[in-house]
């Protein structure tokens, strides 16, 4: 690995060379009048592509300013929720895209590894610290998490990370707050929670003998073949990668939110809201709840608020620690990365365990 | 075509959707879908999107799973295989429902495949084409409860016990009016509030006067909403419709209400959800 991003060879990558033509030119001029590896880019394909784009935005000006209400009610209700979905995850998948294209591309091998812990327990429970700094919500994480992967990063490490940073990361800490203050232990019980499930889960994890198995075999391909086989300077692998990347995702967060969208117009919301204050109940329906309505962890304190009068404290707790992890959006999102099998055993660690501390938190408030 | 066919699932719908981003941007109608408290990020990034979208779309066709060359390893990455001219690898890798779930079997996966992209496809295509529109007034409805939502906390309820009601819309009132434990300081006072018709589940002689709060984007919509005294409001009105409410509070059996001295019908505004 730490050979291959030597600097000042940009253009050519020095590893995979040794079946090109053994010229000096080669590597100065790497992609002049050779047929085998012709320019990523022609003046005339970005003019093409520009031309294009700028069609398509004349005609959607066009398409918008049209009166709407051409849907039936529930079918354009659907509509609006999904693409509210998208139109608010869309820049976050797209600066988690950035990073892991830096992380896969720019940053070079052993810098991020040297920093943290050595010890696998140490490391994960850094890992899930990780939160704190990757600017971040769910969506982005799923895109910069295959980064990690890509990189080398085991798999029970980047699950630890994937299930502590929705819920411990800053934004997340401050409108818990907002909403809740330290009420009820609404707050500390979410953090320590999320933190706790998410090494869990990364413990779990580390002990299958075959870790790798948990991949997509869609995903471990990508892997095999990482962005540096792709001939050119790192613009060129960055533009590939992030070519992969959002051929990966984008369907998923897409799909996800028309779920999402679909279920909110279709699942009558006061079947789950009027199962109410029952302590058992109560935080079966919010977990429901936090699966079906795919709210992003920034914001589902203040929707929850709004739960809080009716609900008791534990079932708050439940939804803002499932919602984050598990939620229809998410789990859509990690299918693109992570077995069915895997998600089966993560729905099992994470709803039993929001399960207990909710009910720890209705015995203590 | 296999190839194109990605592209357009992955830089081709990440573009779209940037420029439908920049378009709801450009004709005020990006927040029937977000708080604009956060537009300028999602335009920072539709922008971006935009440009990768360029280099990716104009990217020389099958770069981004191009070997280049042979690895020496027999094709066992079966990935080359969506470049074009190379037929020879397999085809697996191709859904994200692949053949490590035993519900989908690997020949229903390129099946999967075209139909989740097309679903996709028809999404975008619409954030892009469909005029966007403001949430029904069932919507509206179905995420009223019994317990209403409170948007504000304790500060709302002691501006308003100050007499400092200038500022407040229908969400403020709706808190004050929900979790204020002395009604009677707000007997008597005027009130002029815009919003739509929602039915009163519990009185056919009221009616909600609604609006929704959005806090980050649609689908956390909720609605607020204050009882307004009027029997007989269904001769002239219909759930959904927008009116402007003049009125004065009143406490029946300890609940406030508005009984209003003009409603008059109005047009949808321009900004109709309060954030």
């Amino acid at each position: 690995m730490a050979k291959r991003r030597r600097s000042g060879q940009g253009r050519a990558r020095p590893q995979r060379m040794e079946r090109q033509a053994p010229s000096g030119a080669v590597l100065t001029r790497p992609r002049v009048a050779r047929p085998a590896a012709p320019r990523a880019w022609t003046r005339r394909s970005l003019t093409w592509a520009a031309g294009a784009i700028l069609a398509v935005v004349a005609a959607g000006l066009l398409l918008q300013s049209l009166p709407g209400g051409a849907l039936p009610d529930r079918v354009q209700d659907g509509m609006t929720l999904a693409i509210s979905v998208i139109i608010e995850a869309m820049p976050f998948v797209m600066l988690g895209v950035l990073l892991a294209v830096v992380v896969e591309v720019w940053v070079p091998s052993g810098v991020i590894e040297r920093w943290l812990p050595r010890r696998p327990a140490m490391r994960r429970a850094a890992l899930s610290l990780l939160g704190m700094l990757i600017p971040v919500c769910e969506c982005g994480n799923v895109p910069f998490a295959r980064g990690l992967l890509m990189r080398g990063f085991t798999v029970p490490d980047t699950l630890t990370f994937l299930m502590a940073a929705p819920i411990v990361n800053p934004i997340v800490i401050i409108t818990t707050h907002q909403a809740f203050g330290f009420s009820d232990g609404i707050l500390v019980a979410r953090l320590l929670g999320g933190f706790a499930i998410a090494n869990v889960i990364g413990w779990l994890y580390s002990r299958h003998p075959q870790p790798q198995t948990l991949l997509t075999s869609r995903f471990q391909a990508a892997c095999d073949t990482p962005p540096d086989h792709v001939h050119g300077s790192r613009t060129t692998r960055s533009v590939a990668q992030m070519v992969v990347e959002l051929r990966a995702i984008m369907p998923a967060l897409i799909l996800g939110a028309a779920l999402a969208g679909a279920i909110q117009v279709v699942v009558p919301r006061d079947v789950l809201v009027s199962i109410g204050s029952d302590p058992v109940l109560s935080i079966a329906a919010m977990m429901a709840l936090g699966v079906v309505v795919a709210i992003c962890s920034n914001v589902d304190a203040f929707f929850a608020m709004s739960f809080a009068s009716a609900f008791t404290p534990g079932s708050i707790v439940a939804f803002l620690l499932v919602g984050p992890l598990i939620d229809v959006k998410m789990l859509t999102l990690l299918r693109t990365t992570f077995t069915t099998r895997l998600l089966v055993g993560m729905i099992a660690v994470v709803i039993p365990s929001a399960y207990l501390i909710g009910s720890a938190v209705n015995l203590l408030a | 075509m296999h190839d194109l066919w990605d592209r357009w699932l992955g830089v081709g719908l990440a573009t779209l959707l940037g420029v439908a981003t920049l378009v709801l941007t450009a004709t005020d109608r990006l927040s029937l879908y977000i708080n604009p408290s956060s537009s300028w990020f999602a335009v920072a990034m539709a922008v971006v999107a935009v440009g990768v979208g360029v280099a990716g779309i104009a990217m020389r066709r099958g770069l981004e799973s191009d070997h280049g060359h042979d690895h020496g390893d027999g094709g066992a990455h079966g990935h080359g295989s969506r470049s074009a001219g190379d037929g020879s690898a397999t085809t697996m890798h191709d859904v994200p429902g692949d053949e490590d779930s035993p519900l989908s079997p690997q020949r229903l996966a390129p099946l999967a495949t075209a139909t989740g992209g097309s679903l996709a496809s028809v999404v975008v295509l619409a954030a892009w084409a469909l005029p966007a529109t403001t949430l029904s007034v069932d919507v509206a409805a179905s995420r009223a409860s019994d317990t209403p939502a409170l948007f504000g906390g304790e500060e709302t309820v002691e501006l308003a016990r100050s007499g400092d009601t200038e500022s407040f819309g229908i969400p403020e009132w709706a808190t004050v009016f929900a979790s204020t434990t002395t009604p009677e300081t707000f007997r008597g006072d005027q009130v002029e509030l815009l919003g739509f018709v929602m039915e009163d589940p519990d009185s056919p002689d009221r009616f909600l006067l609604t609006r929704m709060v959005i806090t980050h984007c649609a689908i956390d919509a909720q609605p607020a909403y204050l009882p307004v005294t009027d029997a007989g409001w269904q001769a002239d009105l219909e759930a959904g419709d927008w009116v402007d409410v003049s009125g004065t509070i009143t406490l029946t059996d300890g609940s406030l209400a508005i009984d209003p001295t003009s409603v008059t019908p109005v047009d949808q505004p321009e900004d109709p959800y309060e954030y």
